[in-house]
């Protein structure tokens, strides 16, 4: 009988219980998306971040001091030493390897160019690697995506060259004229601004400045960016003393401290230093980001909770008649509000998953329209938010099968209720 | 006032004060509606604001540099302050190349010790120096000059300066291979004025372009740049954080207005009997809807001034937790909340009104 009832309602109220069935799936669908949104823009506005350029920079321990104030420079007079460029590709090896953006050595040169000294940087530009099986490419194109380039960019197999914008109007060089250094004649690809002091060297590949240099396999500096979770009291402690425990931790844990340190163990005898305007001002606006985003989507969970509640006791309060001649029939007050729940029980299901698929569609669109990516939702949301959902749509139903209990069913029959 | 008039606002009144609290939870329910929709607005707006000044910790988003071996003019900072206000941090670097006593050659910096400091608040130092006499060594420098002592002497040019040291700063750049003066010593003791400012104006992407004009214009013959790296990570964050605050306060209205609307359908429906006995002693279609709307609009009005309140109220509070930083309310805000209170109220109240005309009063009247 009880079955009975249950399913005559779904056949018989059908408009009824569309209506409820919308408002549960749109509050389930924005509660969704909300949540799945403000857990993945941590992770894009982090992405977003490390457009600014490298968070860490490992460069040889014992590397002498750089004394340059303009154009003038004191050299060291002792020999520079190097990192070994050989041992690049195992930077994606190390245990944040997958955190690791983009990296870009760079060693510098001093040179006799056209009129006067020149400083050229050799980089890799877009430079294909492989660690393991796996290849990837990387280079200041990737590091420093501010980087403007009249013109194009040279491939790093080349000897081809790209010249500063200062340096370039200084000299009255142009794309396609070639620049003498050191014996070398470069073809210039393009013209570099960079807003920085870049814009008054050559900037050109690696392997061209090794060989200008005469320094085969080395590299001064290299620069890194990676992903890290924004600095916090454990992750300035010192590695050194802390307990087995709590070293693994902070070792697994994707700080910029800790990838530098793992950094220095590919690279014997060099320092890995976190840039700290890059890595402490980042983790700053981060978790405010995040924390904005937090609080939205409790904001969103609770307009969703509101509007399926308000939609349910509506429904619920539309039908005091039928409460009524059931109760006049004998049918007692558990009954009818066991009926009522289940009803709302079966609507939070059927309404939960098609929400939660509709809400999986929203974020995918912001996220698409905002950040040209996909949000990804961990199955693990679905049954948090069918949870909720139950939660949402007997709370809301509650306090109102309890008011359309308490009327008399004589008035609410003859509808004076 | 004629006879009807006064009559329809005695109904009016009546239906809003006379029906107990059933005009209350429209009233509640159009309230929550404006409260969301004020803390979302005001959250938006407030948003950029709080970013940029987020992304004002970076440091320097202008510098102003003098072509190679020349200096500023010597009224640059009081002049770039004129120009951008006293918001705006300004910070003086004068160079040189000076030895230590063992003959090792460094670079000094002659700067203005309290702008640099609120300028690169990242930087970690372990003491900022106080006196004239005092320095600020660079991790990399201290180590490599062997300058562990107190105090120490460098030299330029044949002469000699004793500085104390204050303490190491360290950034894990370029910043930590020089040693750092207060500008008046440097100045007196090279005679070498500033040659570049590290300026952080303020305001969003295009505000600090306009800044850049500006000084351009002012400077005629220095080299004022932005510091791209910084503006365009600045512009890609804000922009996409404002698409996502927007999406999100669209969203929220959305479930909001749903909520609002089902109530206040069925608080309208409720009425049928009050609509039918009104049309039975012989008022006309439009008195009734107008009774109906004007009820709305007054119950849409007051909700939407306390959802106003309490919104903004709401807003201050979580920029207060989240930024540390309160958001002004925003009075632009006042009549766009007002208005979608109102629409909402309309809308609500006139889609079940159109279902009650079809049917005769008689019918409504006898239960059916």
């Amino acid at each position: 009988m009880f079955l009975r009832l249950l399913y005559q309602s779904f056949r018989r109220q059908q408009r009824r219980k569309l209506l409820a069935g919308i408002a549960v799936t749109l509050g389930v669908a924005v509660a969704t998306a909300m949540i799945a949104v403000g857990v993945d823009v941590g992770d894009k506005i982090n992405r977003e971040l490390r457009r600014y350029g490298a968070n860490i920079v490992v460069y040889p321990e014992d590397a002498t001091l750089q004394v340059r104030v303009g154009d003038q420079e004191v050299k060291a007079a002792s020999a520079g030493t190097y990192l070994k460029e050989s041992a690049l590709p195992n930077i994606k090896g190390v245990f944040w390897g997958r955190n690791i953006l983009a990296f870009a050595p760079f060693l510098e040169a001093q040179v006799q160019g056209p009129s006067g000294s020149v400083r050229v940087l050799g980089t890799y530009f877009d430079k294909q690697l492989r660690f393991g099986t796996e290849d990837f490419s990387t280079g200041v194109e990737k590091l420093y995506p501010w980087w403007r380039v009249q013109g194009a960019w040279p491939k790093d197999s080349s000897t081809d060259v790209l010249v500063g914008s200062q340096l370039a109007s200084r000299v009255g060089k142009r794309v396609g004229d070639s620049i003498d250094f050191s014996g070398v004649s470069a073809r210039i690809t393009g013209i570099l601004s960079s807003g920085s002091t870049e814009e008054n060297a050559v900037v050109a590949p690696l392997a061209l400045v090794q060989r200008v240099a005469q320094v085969p396999d080395a590299v001064d500096k290299i620069y890194v960016s990676a992903l890290t979770k924004p600095e916090d009291a454990f992750a300035r402690r010192d590695p050194d003393r802390m307990t087995v425990a709590d070293r693994d931790r902070w070792y697994c844990s994707p700080y910029a401290n800790s990838i530098a340190l793992q950094l220095r163990e590919i690279f014997p005898g060099a320092r890995a230093e976190q840039i700290r305007q890059a890595a402490q001002n980042e983790g700053t606006v981060l978790s405010h980001i995040s924390g904005m985003m937090l609080l939205i989507a409790v904001a969103a969970l609770i307009a969703a909770a509101l509007a399926v509640s308000a939609a349910m006791a509506t429904t619920i309060l539309e039908r005091r008649q039928e409460v009524g001649l059931m109760k006049s029939l004998g049918a007692t007050a558990s009954t009818i509000a066991s009926l009522f729940v289940c009803e709302a029980t079966l609507l939070a299901l059927g309404a939960g998953v098609v929400g939660f698929l509709l809400g999986d569609v929203i974020a995918q669109r912001i996220g698409q329209a905002v950040f040209h990516s996909g949000v990804s939702i961990t199955p693990v949301l679905l049954p948090m938010v069918i949870f909720l959902a139950l939660l949402v749509t007997i709370g809301g139903s509650a306090a109102a099968i309890r008011r359309a209990l308490k009327l008399d069913p004589v008035l609410v029959l003859r509808g004076d209720a | 006032m004629s006879v009807r008039a006064s009559m329809f606002f005695h109904v009016l009144k009546r239906g809003l004060l006379g029906r107990g609290n059933r005009p209350l939870i429209a009233f509640i329910a159009l309230s929550v509606a404006a409260t969301m929709i004020t803390a979302m607005l005001s959250l938006y707006y407030g948003l950029e604001k709080k970013l940029n000044r987020d992304f004002r910790s970076y440091g320097a988003n202008v510098t102003v540099a003098a072509p190679d071996g020349q200096q500023l003019p010597s009224d640059a900072v009081t002049h770039a302050r004129s120009i951008l206000g006293p918001d705006a941090i300004i910070a003086p670097f004068a160079f040189a190349i000076a030895h230590t006593s063992n003959d090792q050659a460094v670079v000094v910096v002659g700067t203005d010790m309290d702008q640099v400091r609120r300028l690169n608040a990242w930087w970690s130092v372990s003491k900022w120096p106080g006196g004239d006499d005092q320095a600020l060594a660079g991790a990399r420098a201290e180590s490599h000059l062997q300058l562990t002592q107190a105090s120490f002497d460098l030299n330029f040019a044949g002469r000699a300066l004793h500085l104390q040291q204050a303490g190491t700063v360290k950034t894990g750049s370029d910043e930590e291979d020089r040693v750092y003066v207060p500008l008046t010593t440097f100045e007196r003791w090279t005679g070498i004025g500033p040659s570049l400012l590290e300026v952080s104006a303020s305001g969003s992407h295009d505000q600090i372009t306009t800044a850049v004009f500006q000084l351009q214009s002012a400077f005629p013959v220095m080299q004022v740049r932005p510091v791209r790296q910084l503006l365009q990570t600045q512009g890609g964050v804000v922009s996409r954080m404002r698409s996502v605050m927007l999406a999100s306060t669209l969203l929220i209205a959305l479930t909001v207005a749903l909520c609002v609307f089902s109530t206040l359908t069925s608080s309208v429906l409720e009425r049928r009997r009050d609509f039918a006995v009104m049309k039975a002693i012989g008022s006309s279609q439009v008195t009734v809807n107008a009774l109906f709307a004007g009820e709305a609009l007054t119950i849409a009005l007051c909700a939407g001034v306390l959802g106003y309140v309490v919104g903004s109220a709401i807003a201050a509070w979580i920029s207060q937790a989240n930024f540390h930083a309160v958001v002004m309310p925003q009075l632009s805000v006042l009549p766009l909340v007002i208005l979608a209170d109102v629409v909402l109220a309309l809308l609500a109240a006139t889609i079940p009104l159109a279902r009650l005309q079809r049917i005769e009063p008689a019918g409504i009247l006898k239960g059916e």
